[in-house]
């Protein structure tokens, strides 16, 4: 079982790497690059040779190649010693043409040429737009190198990367000691309430364990998921931060300051992260922090994207199975009465209507009987709640009786029934105890699906009815290019079909003991 | 003798002659004459239901078809009249005169609400059609090569565990954008990847006949395996797939109508379009007509063409021929 269950797993995996890997192909190599701008308001405003710089160096941000400029080839330079500053306020400036360069311009250009070329990058060089006798808006000359990431070496990065642990060694010039300190009392709390909490220095995240008062009250930052930093829908922020991220307006606590000081405030201190430089920069954070652990989020009044989501999915979803079940269980009853044909009915309505035309219809009776239609945030009443999950419960109850019906009418005419027929139980017994337990078997497959598939939200019934879930995430990255939040998405959604699909088939075998994965040989 | 006589207008000896007995006629098995499509219809015309469902299908083809043909759509000829649009039907009447075409009303840009539906019914059912044909094609035949071969078979389960969790929508949208949004563009989107799931099916329902025992006497008096799949498992497979289609073709009119929804569809005017684009009109008192008539009209189509190969695919069922 143990074996078999992690050869399953194992070829999930494989399979997993394939699918983000063609999602890679289709939105990196086969998509129109040039159509990100298409929605960049900056785009429009650059001119000339820095319209060429700005599309290479948004073209880096995305991930779809590597820029390097020569002037931060000099400055790498400087860094390692090998160029003074002076030198290097000489080499950066750039003649009109190349042929006009200065001596050490045209050494150090020379050198950037040969060193990016001979790792296999393109190097180009724009020569200065003039107008009339002087250089245009924008036209300023320019040199500098890219390369565009091959499909693997995308998918080997993607992969080292989604997964940071973060260590005392995270954070590059840390100033003070670098060390982990444990304390019973979080600071945060005044240092009196009794809250365990591990605290770093030289970490990216100032806290890397502690307790508080939100689901799932204990967290760790030791092990940080990065699915894919968006651009446009969520900017800079991961997709699982995205998902994950408290929403509305803000939820004042009080919490005590680094310095000491203690207020209401929406800032979590517990997300508290590395920000080199940030204590000088801004005069709010003088009397509040002591140290560059600045970079705070805040506290939301609402669920995140994917609680709400969830909470509609996961309460359709427990209702289609409380209804859906019982009434295909009647439907086989009652076969060829009229119950069953209003079922049947029910049924096809629900399979040959197109959803989006349902879920209208139930949004304007809905509307007529006087229930929100629209989903507001940071209102108390659950009402607005109603709607979205009858609209997401009502075609799952009818895929479910259609498939209870059809498994308990095949199980009717089997041999075991009319033995136990024969042997004089009745027929309430049969049914209960016999039929609609084998019946059960191939419906219990889909229980693990349709839990983790509430998590992904439904993509119509949020839109309509203005749920702020997770459904729409997907459609908003792709109408926006953010490809980042397209490889997050597609990889999470993977995951969880891969994995409900297995834990199914475990649930299934659990169910049925003549379900076995040790003999594989018929 | 002589009633039968009269009655019939025979002699004796034409009504009553003798018969031998004919060794090589008694080897003929007679049986009721069998017609596989004669007994089909036969079954399927049972059913007076089916005579309705049948002629409300004629009137939407007719509708889809044939109106548009005798009576262009023009979308913009009452663009730049302002007292035009967004008329009820009752005011479009009035303004325009009694015609068929006014008998929903008017649209944003003083367009025919009937005309604009029917007109977009065109597009939507003949991109069901087309995607549903090649579809069912492609599906068919390499699910049945899918179900006999066992090297092929491995191949492609995992091609289809990987590709069956690449989002569908992500799929159409990449393409979409690779090409322009027209209808061949959404014919190749939603054919490139739909076949996958019917070759599926297919090949299950191959995988359970194929080891049936009839199937198995077949191999053994040494019938070739494509002799095996045409004429054994072929003309069972027949009501399945009949079935099959019946759920598919409203399918993809429902599909259509879900990514021009979200954004995704073709630049056509198809009723997924008109859909999305009338939403607006939903609540604006007056206007509803412009989108509840596209969308009662898409639930009637599909409602049809559902139950329509619902009971074929029931008909087609030797099973129920007795």
């Amino acid at each position: 079982m143990i074996k078999y269950l992690f050869k399953r797993l194992l070829h999930g995996l494989v399979s997993l790497v394939a699918v983000v890997m063609i999602v890679m192909i289709l939105v990196y190599s086969l998509m129109d690059r040039t159509l990100i701008f298409s929605t960049d308001p900056l785009y429009s405003k650059q001119l000339n040779n820095n319209k060429t710089v700005y599309m290479y160096s948004r073209w880096e941000q995305y991930g779809y190649l590597d820029f390097v400029s020569y002037a931060d080839y000099l400055n790498i330079l400087v860094k390692n010693g090998e160029l003074t500053e002076d030198v290097k306020a000489l080499a950066v400036k750039l003649g009109r043409t190349s042929d006009k360069d200065s001596a050490e311009t045209k050494q150090y250009s020379q050198m950037f040429t040969e060193y990016y070329e001979s790792m296999g990058y393109k190097v180009k060089r724009l020569d200065a737009v003039m107008l009339v006798n002087k250089v245009a808006n924008g036209g300023q000359p320019q040199l500098f190198a890219y390369k565009d990431y091959s499909v693997l070496s995308r998918l080997a990065s993607y992969f080292t990367g989604l997964f940071k642990i973060d260590n005392i060694h995270a954070v590059e010039d840390y100033p003070g000691e670098r060390r982990l300190t444990f304390t019973l009392y979080d600071p945060v709390y005044g240092g009196e309430k009794l809250s365990p909490a591990i605290i770093g220095s030289g970490t990216n995240h100032r806290y890397l364990f502690y307790v508080d008062g939100e689901f799932p009250y204990i967290h760790q930052n030791f092990l940080t998921i990065s699915l894919g930093t968006s651009f446009v829908v969520n900017k800079g922020i991961d997709v699982f931060d995205t998902m994950t991220n408290t929403q509305g307006s803000y939820r004042l606590e009080e919490q005590t300051f680094p310095s000491g000081l203690t207020e209401m405030t929406a800032d979590n201190l517990h997300s508290a992260k590395y920000a080199a430089g940030s204590l000088d920069k801004s005069a709010v954070f003088a009397g509040r922090f002591v140290d560059d652990y600045t970079d705070v989020t805040t506290f939301k009044q609402n669920m995140s994207k994917v609680g709400y989501s969830f909470v509609i999915g996961i309460i359709a979803t427990i209702m289609a199975y409380l209804l859906g079940l019982p009434l295909g269980i009647i439907m086989a009853k009652n076969k060829d009465k009229l119950i069953d044909k209003l079922g049947t009915l029910y049924i096809i309505f629900i399979i040959a209507v197109p959803s989006l035309a349902y879920i209208f219809m139930f949004k304007a009776i809905g509307g007529a009987f006087g229930l929100p239609t629209t989903f507001v945030m940071d209102t108390a009443s659950k009402a607005m709640f109603v709607l979205p999950i009858i609209s997401l419960a009502l075609p799952s109850i009818a895929n479910l009786m259609k498939w209870m019906r059809r498994y308990m009418i095949d199980q009717m005419n089997s041999d075991y029934v009319k033995f136990a027929r024969s042997g004089g139980l009745t027929e309430s017994e049969i049914f209960s105890q016999h039929i609609s337990k084998n019946a059960m078997i191939p419906i219990v497959h889909g229980i693990p699906g349709s839990i983790l598939g509430a998590i992904t939200g439904a993509i119509i019934t949020e839109r309509v009815y203005v749920v702020p879930g997770a459904g729409n995430l997907l459609t908003k990255a792709i109408n926006a290019y953010d490809n980042g939040v397209i490889i997050g998405l597609v990889m999470f959604y993977a995951l969880l079909s891969i994995v409900s699909i297995i834990l199914g088939d475990i649930l299934m075998s659990l169910v049925d003991p003549r379900i076995s994965f040790e003999t594989k040989d018929r | 003798m002589n009633d039968l006589e009269k009655k019939y207008n025979m002699s004796e000896k034409e009504l009553f002659s003798r018969i031998d007995h004919d060794s090589l006629e008694s080897e003929v098995i007679t049986a009721p004459r069998y017609s596989y499509w004669q007994s089909v219809f036969k079954v399927f015309f049972r059913k007076k239901i089916n005579i309705v469902i049948l002629s409300l299908l004629l009137f939407i083809i007719l509708f889809t078809y044939i109106y548009p043909a005798i009576f262009p759509y023009d979308a913009d000829s009452n663009l730049l009249n302002g007292a035009l649009k967004h008329l009820s039907p009752s005011k479009a009447i009035e303004a325009n005169g009694f015609a068929l075409k006014w008998i929903l009303g008017s649209g944003a840009s003083g367009q025919s609400t009937f005309d604009q539906m029917w007109n977009g019914a065109r597009i939507s059912i003949s991109l069901a059609f087309v995607c549903a044909a090649i579809n069912m094609s492609v599906g068919v035949v390499l699910g049945a090569v899918w179900g006999f071969s066992k090297k092929f078979d491995m191949i492609m389960t995992e091609v289809y565990n990987i590709i069956g969790n690449i989002p569908y929508i992500l799929m159409i949208s990449v393409l979409v954008m690779l090409f322009t949004a027209s209808f061949g563009t959404m014919v190749f989107a939603l054919t490139i990847t739909g076949w996958l799931g019917i070759a599926y099916f297919i090949r299950t329902q191959v995988i359970i006949i194929r080891d049936r025992e009839y199937n198995l006497a077949s191999r053994c008096l040494g019938t070739s395996i494509f002799t095996i799949a045409i004429k054994n498992i072929l003309p069972f497979m027949t009501s399945v797939i009949v079935t099959l289609a019946a759920t598919e073709i409203p399918s993809y009119i429902s599909y259509e109508v879900f990514l021009s929804y979200i954004g995704m569809g073709m630049k056509d005017m198809s009723l997924g379009k008109i859909i999305f684009s009338a939403e607006a009109s939903m609540l604006t008192p007056g206007w509803q007509f412009e989108f509840w008539s596209p969308v009662i009209l898409t639930s009637i189509i599909t409602i049809v063409l559902y139950v329509v190969g619902q009971n074929l695919g029931d008909a087609s069922d030797p099973r129920t021929h007795m």
